[in-house]
């Protein structure tokens, strides 16, 4: 299988309600299709056991073992 | 003068802080026409600000170093009762009701806030070639781009309109600027300055820092801007410092790196020669030079792009219908950022993850890394291609190929002038530290920094 594979960015757009004019997807399609090309194998290399660089916490103020 | 050295003349009584305003209003009236580096100018409100600043002086009521210096801000900083723009036409006529952290603790400090400095639209690109505002003009030579996004804040401080101006950095907006101005630009760690009240490009990547014309200009400022802030979810606790270098710091001892992959490949000559000047410089002042291999940061930059355009434009999202409202090259990056699916982003957070540990494990080896800030001095206003080793590079990527792996890490890094190239165009250093290492990168800094940093003859 290929690693990466040119997306149909027009059908995305429309299939997602984007009122992005089809000569603005053209000129954009070539960038989008290199950040694929570049971003796609590192996405898939990913160990399942690697969680995001994104904080929640449970409750809205900070709390004093935030401390560092 | 540096913003130590006015600080200096004021407290001995040579001058006061009426006196420096004046010269800094003078000198934004001469020079602004043909940079167009100041935004807004707060000239009365300054003037007033500044009167006050030497009656508390003659109180002896000082509150440090900034007291009565005159300074400017990037026009994303909210400040109370005047016109915040971000560089964009959405926000043409928004006038804020608060002050920004950061705008509020620099008047704490007694500083002078004497106007809003232009910028990139919407800090999303680096030339300051504003659709809305017009151009801002590098004042080393005014066909060429300061950078971006903070290129007012680069291009007044290189003017000599003021000795500090605060820039923002999500991808290299602070030191790609200072690299093309020919002046100091620290990006702090990611979570040392507070974000609060600075209008947001990318949530987990955007830094506040100052511009200055030295080093110890650089730390006086951090001395003041950072700290926990309770209004910025992501302020650190993390105890503040002493980020002012000694005059002549020792860097013996130190370990440098000198990256053996990507960051030396497809440089200007003249880049790669003053930044290899700059690791003998350190070298013989007893620093000790180690080689070593740096993760990919292709991969990196790469990851903050895709979370860059995600979190821009889900931040822009409900203003995307009025897309005359927008620069081309703008509109071009929020489209793409529509584009991408949600897992990608968080993909591209977990993939952050991955990089920050493997990065970390660098620190073992060294105390920090140098770099080219950029692989090019400032281009000319309106290219945008640009030519490396007779290939043909996109400006924006090409500018911010050095830099932008520093905001996915979230790491401290400054960029100081180390010469200029065969057109008299100044060359940046970058030197990055583990997180939190401010102090220490300023003190190398400082220790490399010329004495007499070169200044455009304006």
């Amino acid at each position: 299988m290929n690693s990466t594979c040119n997306k149909d960015w027009k059908k995305i757009a429309r299939a997602n309600g984007l009122a992005i004019p089809d000569a603005a997807l053209e000129r954009i399609a070539a960038s989008l299709d290199a950040l694929e090309a570049d971003f796609r194998p590192l996405a898939r290399a990913l160990p399942p056991e690697t969680e995001p660089a994104l904080a929640f916490r449970a409750t809205l103020a900070a709390e004093p073992e935030d401390a560092e | 003068m540096t913003l130590l050295e006015a600080a200096a003349a004021l407290r001995r009584r040579e001058v006061s802080s009426v006196e420096l305003t004046a010269a800094a209003l003078q000198r934004i009236e001469r020079l602004n026409p043909s940079t167009n580096a100041m935004q807004t100018v707060m000239a009365e409100a300054a003037r007033q600000r500044a009167k006050q600043a030497d009656e508390e002086l003659a109180r002896g009521e000082g509150r440090g170093p900034l007291h009565g210096i005159p300074i400017a801000v990037k026009d994303l900083f909210c400040t109370k009762g005047v016109r915040t723009t971000g560089g964009s036409k959405l926000f043409e006529d928004h006038v804020p009701d608060h002050d920004a952290t950061v705008v509020e603790w620099l008047r704490a400090g007694g500083a002078v806030l004497i106007g809003k400095t232009g910028m990139h639209e919407l800090a999303y690109g680096i030339t300051s070639s504003n659709p809305h505002f017009g151009a801002i003009r590098n004042p080393w030579d005014r066909d060429r781009i300061p950078g971006g996004s903070s290129g007012g804040s680069g291009a007044a401080v290189a003017a000599g309109m003021v000795p500090m101006a605060m820039g923002s950095d999500t991808g290299g907006s602070i030191r790609i600027p200072a690299a093309f101005c020919g002046v100091v630009g620290l990006k702090p760690t990611y979570g040392r300055v507070s974000r609060y009240g600075a209008m947001a490009l990318g949530f987990s990547l955007d830094h506040m820092g100052p511009l200055t014309r030295s080093v110890r200009d650089a730390g006086a400022v951090l001395n003041v801007i950072a700290g926990h802030d309770p209004r910025d979810e992501t302020s650190s606790r993390r105890p503040v410092e002493n980020y002012v270098p000694d005059i002549e710091p020792s860097i013996r001892g130190l370990r440098i790196g000198l990256p053996e992959n990507f960051y030396f490949e497809r440089l200007d000559p003249d880049v790669d020669a003053a930044v290899r000047a700059a690791f003998h410089e350190a070298e013989s002042r007893g620093a000790e030079i180690v080689p070593l291999p740096v993760p990919d940061i292709a991969a990196i930059n790469t990851v903050a792009r895709v979370i860059l355009m995600a979190e821009a434009s889900a931040l822009l999202e409900p203003h995307l219908e009025q897309r005359d409202q927008f620069g081309a090259d703008v509109l071009a990056l929020l489209d793409q950022g529509r584009l991408l699916p949600a897992t990608d982003y968080i993909n591209a957070q977990r993939l952050r993850r991955a990089m920050q540990r493997e990065f970390a494990r660098l620190w073992l080896r060294v105390d920090c890394l140098f770099t080219p800030t950029s692989p090019v001095t400032a281009p000319r206003i309106g290219e945008t291609t640009t030519t490396i080793g007779g290939q043909d590079e996109d400006v924006r990527l090409a500018s911010t190929r050095l830099v932008r792996a520093i905001n996915l890490l979230g790491l401290p890094a400054v960029s100081i002038p180390c010469g200029v190239d065969r057109r008299g165009l100044p060359i940046g250093l970058q030197i990055v530290g583990p997180p939190f290492a401010e102090a220490p990168i300023l003190r190398v800094a400082q220790a490399l920094v010329p004495a007499e940093v070169p200044v455009p003859h304006l």
